[in-house]
């Protein structure tokens, strides 16, 4: 990549990061982000107070397994779902509807660097919030283990459960990043478009195998440390299958994302401004 | 083709099945040319077509011999003040500005010098650190054609760039618009103002339900309206003298005495005919004339002849 | 200068009622809704189940139709009580829901995004006139979608049941009325101050479902950290769903609640604790309405 583009990038980038990264109205996002923490952080003060009353109430193991459903629950399927949903949805749709895209297009930036530059402006917003809420909330929720908790870190799994994690939640930016920056870009309400998607993920479990593999979740699910089961009484419809590969979900993640943003980059070439639709 | 006009050859663009332009073949040269014509008449999607905002259904444009569909090309030497007021939220004026010379690839340095000169060419020095959401509507405007006009363009095209202006920025701006004009630029400048139109423009293009109906300057669009009497305003000492034997001739249709009893407002299907019996009766009769003036050579009459009140036929 | 003769005279006639004026903006709005032929039909949808309700109170008394069904012990299966109320309360909640995000967005986002407001505030029109206003709209038809087919259903009950069921069961017909419309209020409060605050209609309508869906698991994953069953005062579905109970079984509880809105015996919390959360919601919705609700928006 030559000179010139890496400074347009930088240009987008930089404007991009004022209107979604320091911005009131994402003040919600900041909460999706926060949530997780502000809940670990509860549970080692209390813990703490459970601790110096003399009642210790669970153990490491337990606490890992409690994050596990966390992880699966609150953050794929709440925070980094919506987060993304919210971030990456309004980047195209967003400018269409503050009549405000045109000072891009009438710049002489290649549409498909724009693309990059918004969608890297997207993800380094949600990295910087995702990243440190799993990695935060991960940690203070075994601190009140101590030296068992620090052991568990460094001489047990902990530190790849963590690494796992850390990875997953980036993966969930990119992938999720990316179907929402095309769902913003080619549809009037992407909100159909996340609805469809979050009940299709939702209902993961329960399709046969050739359909579970038509998904985000699946691969994330795929990468996580800890299997976390369907509960009853819903589990008797759930589909077992052998999660993917490491080697397959990675790069397979990655690929989709490529794919989907080579797809918007080759819509914003040819895209028009009509801001009457 | 030639590297300095900006050429629309068979242009057509449909909104579905809402005609925007039709059959659109323009040859716009540097200078100040006014795109004139009643709302819906398609101005806006002959801008928005020639800066690449939209693609053509038909037809090929090309702007100092690059194509909008390249726009890496087109917006080094294009630069477009369009009629959206809006803005990026939370971003002051010398951000607005600076931020999207920032998107052209330019260093720091380069950003800042000249967002800092189109600011004080557009007069708002004093108000670029504040918010462009607290500006007022003229500001606005002065704002946006700053951003407009800070990468130094080659053609400069406006969408109604003095609405919202006090008489004082209009003059201004006036001035600038010609000042770019006399550079060589080429300039593009739609308005409803027709008197500001004269005073701008050295061409003009005059637009109706999506057609061009007339194209060139003022007054060579004006002789070619064959069907409307030219208008002439002659003032002199016996106009009463000059009408009587301004009906002796055939080519003379109405004449009117005006004013204070010494203007003379004359229609003839042929000016230069009537130039030539004037001179004649100047000699024969002694008649002193103070002046002769086309009445009808400007944009708003041009406009009523061919446009009219209800829009025009084409 | 000539100063001419002023011919303007300002209307001297009768108003309109206040009421009147604020009705003008349901009668539009529900102009403009019948042109979506998706809600008109999501709508009529939503009157599904309360019609299988009714069929089965009716079949239920209509021993005939037992016997020609051949499920006389059918009796035995669904009982007309509590539960079955209750569970036609949240399910009829859940489609409320639906159209508050359906149409409650579209009510103040558009005014708001095309600087609308100046134009309704000129007027003899308040703030609050507006709000009502834009309220009675969802307020009307989450109405008929839940405690007027819940009311009739009582009736039709107590009417094949007799004088006395009714007369012992006038709790379940308060407590069904009631809590629609802590339901209803609560969802119109919250469809409008998204509305307003979000200015984008999509995503208005999305913020309905995440507040719903994003805090119910938000009070599970405490619970589940924190073993415990505080965290369900995170969770609006509960603190509805606690409400719902107290009023239609007062202390003698024996649900778990209605569905989307579980209240699970042996994890109660206090009931004033649930009514703060709710008015807790109803003043910020209430707060954020008012920040944004103006004529002019003022940028300094």
């Amino acid at each position: 990549m030559n000179a010139l583009w890496m400074r347009q990038i930088g240009g987008v980038l930089s404007l991009e990061l004022k209107r979604t990264a320091f911005s009131k109205r994402g003040w919600w996002i900041y909460c999706l982000a926060a949530a997780p923490v502000a809940i670990a952080l509860l549970h080692w003060l209390a813990e703490l107070n459970h601790s110096r009353g003399g009642m210790g109430s669970h153990t490491v193991g337990e606490d890992s397994v409690i994050f596990a459903g966390m992880f699966l629950l609150f953050f794929l399927r709440g925070s980094l779902f919506f987060g993304m949903m919210g971030i990456f949805s309004n980047l195209f749709r967003g400018e269409m509807l503050e009549k405000t895209l045109h000072y891009y297009f009438l710049t002489p930036i290649r549409r498909e660097l724009l693309v990059a530059g918004k969608y890297l402006a997207g993800l380094s917003v949600s990295l910087m919030l995702f990243v440190p809420s799993t990695a935060l909330t991960f940690l203070l929720l075994g601190r009140h283990f101590g030296a068992a908790w620090t052991d568990y870190l460094v001489h047990g799994p902990g530190l790849s459960q963590l690494g796992s994690y850390v990875l997953v939640t980036a993966l969930a930016c990119i992938g999720y990043g990316a179907v929402f920056l095309v769902c913003g870009q080619l549809t009037k309400n992407p909100m159909i478009a996340a609805a469809i998607v979050w009940v299709w993920e939702g209902l993961n479990p329960f399709l046969p195998s050739l359909m579970k593999q038509v998904s985000v979740i699946f691969y994330l699910k795929s990468l996580c440390p800890m299997e976390v089961p369907v509960p009853p009484p819903f589990s008797i419809m759930a589909v077992e299958t052998d999660p993917a590969a490491t080697w397959v979900a990675v790069p397979g993640l990655l690929a989709v994302a490529l794919i989907l943003l080579a797809y918007a980059a080759i819509s914003a070439r040819q895209g028009e401004i009509s801001y009457s639709d | 083709m030639s590297s300095n006009l900006i050429t629309f050859e068979n242009v057509s663009r449909f909104y579905g099945e809402v005609l925007g332009i039709n059959r659109v073949s323009l040859s716009i040269p540097p200078g100040v040319t006014s795109l004139v014509g009643p709302n819906g008449s398609g101005k806006t999607t002959l801008m928005n077509l020639m800066s690449g905002l939209l693609q053509p259904t038909e037809g090929k444009i090309e702007v100092l011999g690059a194509s909008p569909s390249n726009p890496e090309r087109l917006c080094k030497i294009l630069g477009y003040c369009a009629q959206f007021d809006a803005f990026p939220k939370g971003l002051t004026g010398y951000k607005f500005v600076y931020a999207y010379l920032c998107v052209h690839g330019m260093s720091h340095a380069e950003c800042d010098e000249r967002a800092r000169t189109a600011l004080e060419l557009v007069g708002l020095t004093g108000a670029a650190n504040r918010l462009v959401a607290a500006y007022s509507k003229g500001m606005r405007q002065r704002v946006k054609l700053a951003q407009a006009i800070a990468h130094d363009p080659k053609v400069i095209v406006l969408d109604e760039p003095l609405n919202g202006l006090d008489p004082m920025a209009r003059a201004e701006a006036i001035a600038l618009f010609r000042q770019w004009g006399e550079q060589g630029r080429h300039v593009i400048v739609s308005s409803h103002i027709l008197h500001e139109v004269d005073r701008i423009s050295d061409q003009v293009i005059l637009l109706s339900q999506g057609y061009v109906v007339a194209e060139g300057e003022i007054q060579g669009v004006r002789s070619e309206v064959k069907d409307q009497p030219m208008q002439i305003l002659v003032r002199c000492d016996q106009p009463h003298l000059l009408a009587s034997r301004l009906f002796q001739e055939d080519h003379v249709v109405e004449a009117v005495i005006q004013g204070d009893g010494r203007n003379l407002l004359l229609r003839t299907k042929d000016a230069d005919s009537f130039y030539l019996m004037l001179n004649r009766v100047v000699l024969e009769t002694g008649l002193t004339v103070e002046s002769v003036a086309p009445a009808d050579d400007d944009v708003n009459s041009v406009y009523q002849y061919l446009i009219g009140a209800a829009g025009g036929a084409v | 200068m000539a100063v001419y003769k002023k011919v303007y005279r300002p209307y001297e006639g009768k108003l309109t009622s206040r009421f009147a004026r604020l009705m003008v903006i349901p009668r539009y709005a529900f102009e403009e809704m019948q042109r979506s032929r998706f809600l008109s039909i999501f709508y009529v949808a939503t009157f599904l189940y309360p019609l299988v309700c009714a069929l089965i109170i009716y079949v239920q008394h209509n021993a005939s139709a037992l016997q020609l069904l051949n499920v006389q012990n059918a009796r035995n299966l669904i009982s007309i009580n509590v539960t079955f109320f209750l569970s036609l309360l949240g399910w009829q909640s859940v489609m409320a829901l639906f159209i508050a995000a359906f149409i409650g967005p579209g009510q103040v986002s558009p005014d708001l995004a095309n600087n609308g407001l100046s134009l309704y505030l000129a007027r003899p029109f308040s703030r609050v006139d507006y709000v009502a206003g834009k309220m009675s709209i969802l307020v009307i038809l989450m109405s008929l979608m839940t405690w007027i087919p819940g009311l009739l259903l009582f009736l039709l009950q107590g009417y094949l049941e007799g004088w006395s069921w009714m007369a012992d069961n006038t709790r379940i017909a308060y407590a069904f009325f009631v809590g629609s419309w802590i339901w209803i209020l609560l969802l119109s409060l919250m469809a409008l101050a998204l509305s307003a605050w979000v200015k984008w209609k999509p995503a208005a309508g999305a913020l309905m479902f995440v507040v719903f869906f994003v805090t119910s698991a938000f009070g599970a994953t405490i619970n589940a950290v924190q073993r415990t069953h505080w965290g369900n005062l995170a969770s609006l579905s509960y603190l509805v769903g606690s409400i719902w109970v107290q009023l239609f079984e007062g202390t003698h509880k024996s649900t778990n609640g209605a569905i989307f809105f579980r209240s699970p015996i042996g994890e109660e919390c206090p009931l004033w604790l649930c009514w703060a959360g709710l008015l807790s919601v109803v003043a910020i919705c209430v707060y954020m309405l008012a920040r944004k609700i103006r004529g002019a928006e003022v940028v300094r």
